[in-house]
């Protein structure tokens, strides 16, 4: 019987093995490892942490403090705490929507889909970005475009062009890591014409809860690029147990 | 002046056939009076929904605003701008815009916020009357707001319902405040139905803290001058940052529609006077054939070609004078109470027009002026003088036996 079971369990491997290997041929696997982990790099299975958020435009710039806590890829929420004006101001994100909870006139209110390209709480960030759950591996396909040193860094670079049914605004994603640890060191967006529209640059590598993350993430409009949005991490836990209340629309007007 | 005189009896020496001609020209020259007002009155009428409502008959604005419309691109001086139209007598209301989003219940939409100082409004221009429900915005700031009548129906809101408002303020900092819906516009053009959350400027100010920006300066002369004096008497105050525009360079797409509108009702116009012309050189042609014999005996007892041609197209004139005044009275009085009564088109259709986001009026109203009285008139003389020239050349250039022996 254990004969049978083995050879079974092997003839499952040997069958689905061309299926798992189908797009690995368009795409190589080193590259999809990378991106993997890209995506995978603040999403734990929970977190909590608070930030500072610094966004600079042509007209003017201001600072917040910010307190968020996430659940899975689904759930998270993010409370403003400073400046005054906008302290308790929250965005809840649950699924693909996304409520904002406005504490001076104590109203919930939903972003309409036609919003969701506009900006988040004033800055660079898109709330498209926030609600976007695509896996890099798997709306797009991938080269490893570069590999070698890059001012004196071993660095592995993917490029990423969006598959035609994939939900993605982008013409064109590229991906910079270190060779070492697979921490990013940009991610570059281009638009439909394939002009450069942001760069995300990542730096302070630090380590929270026994994770090593970047924890300043810059992000710069190509067209705009004396504007900023710089989002420093202060502190932040990895897997702390979060109930699924906190996530819910009535948690959200306390 | 002997010949006036010989035309004038020579006119009513046939009454019938006088008679005929006259009624004929009398009713063609009312016709195209009549028909004139009502193109004019169709012209007008669209010129004025388009301006009379918001736009105006020109606007100031920063150079580069309505590129993008930022809140930063704002006039320098609008307060000298105000004034150099009050001076002129011109009507203005100065606006403040900036995007954000608009929160009714469940249901939220991003609409186009408009900081205006409804007094302004009131006296400037037309919109503040056209409320599907409810009213405008009182004078004093008072957390009202006015919707597009789509904007309203997204968002489920009614009169009286509180909305939320969140937006990005000029400061970078996020606004939000409650509103009070006062009133819903009816349908005026699809930006103004889906964007337009029409708000008090101090209101503006407060949530946006714009600081006092005014992104726009509408002007409005209702018809005192043209667009372009317009633009000439506010010049003077508008720095060199901002720009002064006629409603033809804000809109040129509505400019080019009424510019076509108005070649389609000229060829219109052309066909019609063409038909009316060649009905009255009928008549007249016919009169003046019937007389062939006569002008042979004039012409035998020693009329000279000269004398002729001039007898004949003098009767012409004088008898194209009577008709055509005639006509004008007719023709003017037929307008004038079209003026007055409009033909009302909402019959054949629904009660909303609108086109290429200008409403159109359901009223058809005719417009007398000098120029749909003169041209129909002046038309017709020349129509009935060129008529009976030719037949009188042809008559003046017979030999008078064979004239006489004309049948």
């Amino acid at each position: 019987m254990k004969k049978l079971r083995l050879l079974s369990l092997l003839g499952m491997i040997l069958w689905t093995a061309p299926l798992l290997a189908g797009p690995e041929e368009k795409s190589d696997a080193g590259a999809r490892k990378i991106l993997d982990r890209v995506d995978d790099l603040y999403r734990g299975l929970s977190s909590h942490g608070k930030m500072a958020m610094k966004v600079k435009t042509e007209h003017w710039s201001r600072e917040m403090k910010i307190e968020a806590w996430s659940k899975g890829k689904k759930k998270s929420l993010m409370r403003i705490l400073s400046p005054r004006k906008e302290k308790g101001m929250t965005t809840l994100k649950s699924g693909e929507n996304i409520w904002n909870y406005l504490p001076k006139v104590k109203r919930v209110i939903k972003v309409p889909s036609s919003m969701m390209g506009g900006s988040w709480m004033g800055s660079h960030f898109t709330n498209d970005d926030l609600v976007k759950e695509s896996r890099m591996a798997e709306d797009f396909t991938f080269t490893k475009s570069f590999e070698g040193e890059r001012d004196g860094v071993k660095v592995e670079e993917v490029a990423c062009i969006p598959k035609a049914d994939a939900a993605v605004v982008w013409g064109k994603v590229v991906v910079l890591v270190r060779e070492a640890d697979g921490q990013p060191l940009w991610i570059k967006y281009y638009d439909e014409d394939l002009e450069l529209a942001r760069t995300m640059t990542f730096s302070g590598f630090k380590k929270f809860s026994g994770r090593l993350v970047p924890s300043i993430m810059l992000i710069v409009p190509a067209d705009k690029p004396e504007e900023f949005t710089q989002v420093t991490y202060l502190e932040m836990a990895f897997d702390v147990k979060l109930a699924d209340r906190l996530f819910s629309l009535r948690n959200l007007q306390r | 002046m002997t010949f006036l005189l010989h035309a004038w009896r020579n006119i009513w020496r046939n009454g019938k056939r006088t008679a005929i001609t006259v009624v004929a020209v009398t009713l063609t020259t009312a016709v195209l009076i009549v028909t004139l007002s009502l193109m004019r009155g169709f012209g007008d009428d669209m010129v004025h929904n388009a301006t009379r409502l918001v736009v105006g008959d020109a606007q100031v604005h920063e150079a580069d605003y309505r590129l993008d419309r930022s809140i930063y691109k704002s006039i320098a001086n609008p307060d000298g701008i105000l004034q150099a139209a009050q001076k002129a007598g011109i009507d203005a209301a100065p606006r403040s815009f900036s995007f954000g989003l608009v929160s009714s219940g469940h249901k939220s939409a991003g609409a186009m916020f408009w900081g205006v100082s409804p007094a302004a409004e009131k006296t400037a221009f037309e919109l503040a009357k056209e409320m599907f429900e409810g009213s405008y915005l009182s004078d004093q700031a008072a957390g009202q707001v006015v919707l597009g009548r789509k904007l309203a129906k997204s968002l489920h809101a009614q009169v009286g319902a509180e909305i939320v408002a969140v937006v990005q303020a000029a400061d970078g900092s996020l606004g939000n405040e409650l509103f009070q819906v006062i009133g819903i516009l009816k349908l005026a053009g699809e930006e103004i139905d889906r964007g337009a959350a029409i708000i008090h400027r101090q209101d503006f100010d407060s949530l946006f803290v714009s600081g006092g920006r005014v992104h726009e300066i509408a002007l409005n002369a209702w018809d005192r001058m043209s667009p372009e004096q317009v633009v000439a008497k506010v010049s003077p105050a508008v720095s060199e940052a901002s720009v002064a525009q006629t409603w033809r360079e804000l809109m040129p797409q509505l400019a080019s529609m009424v510019d076509m509108m108005d070649a389609a009702l000229a060829i219109f116009g052309f066909i019609f006077f063409l038909a009316a012309g060649l009905g009255v050189m009928n008549t007249m042609l016919m009169a003046t054939y019937e007389r062939i014999r006569e002008f042979g005996i004039l012409k035998a007892i020693g009329a000279s070609p000269w004398r002729i041609l001039r007898d004949i197209s003098t009767e012409a004139f004088v008898m194209s004078v009577i008709s055509t005044s005639l006509g004008a009275i007719i023709g003017v009085a037929a307008s004038l109470y079209l003026e007055a009564h409009p033909i009302d088109l909402s019959v054949f259709g629904s009660g909303d027009m609108s086109f290429s986001g200008v409403v159109f009026n359901p009223l058809w109203r005719a417009t007398v002026d000098q120029q749909t009285v003169v041209v129909p008139v002046v038309v017709m003389w020349i129509v009935c003088v060129l008529a009976s020239l030719y037949p009188a050349t042809k008559a003046a250039r017979l030999d008078p036996i064979r004239a006489i022996n004309h049948v």
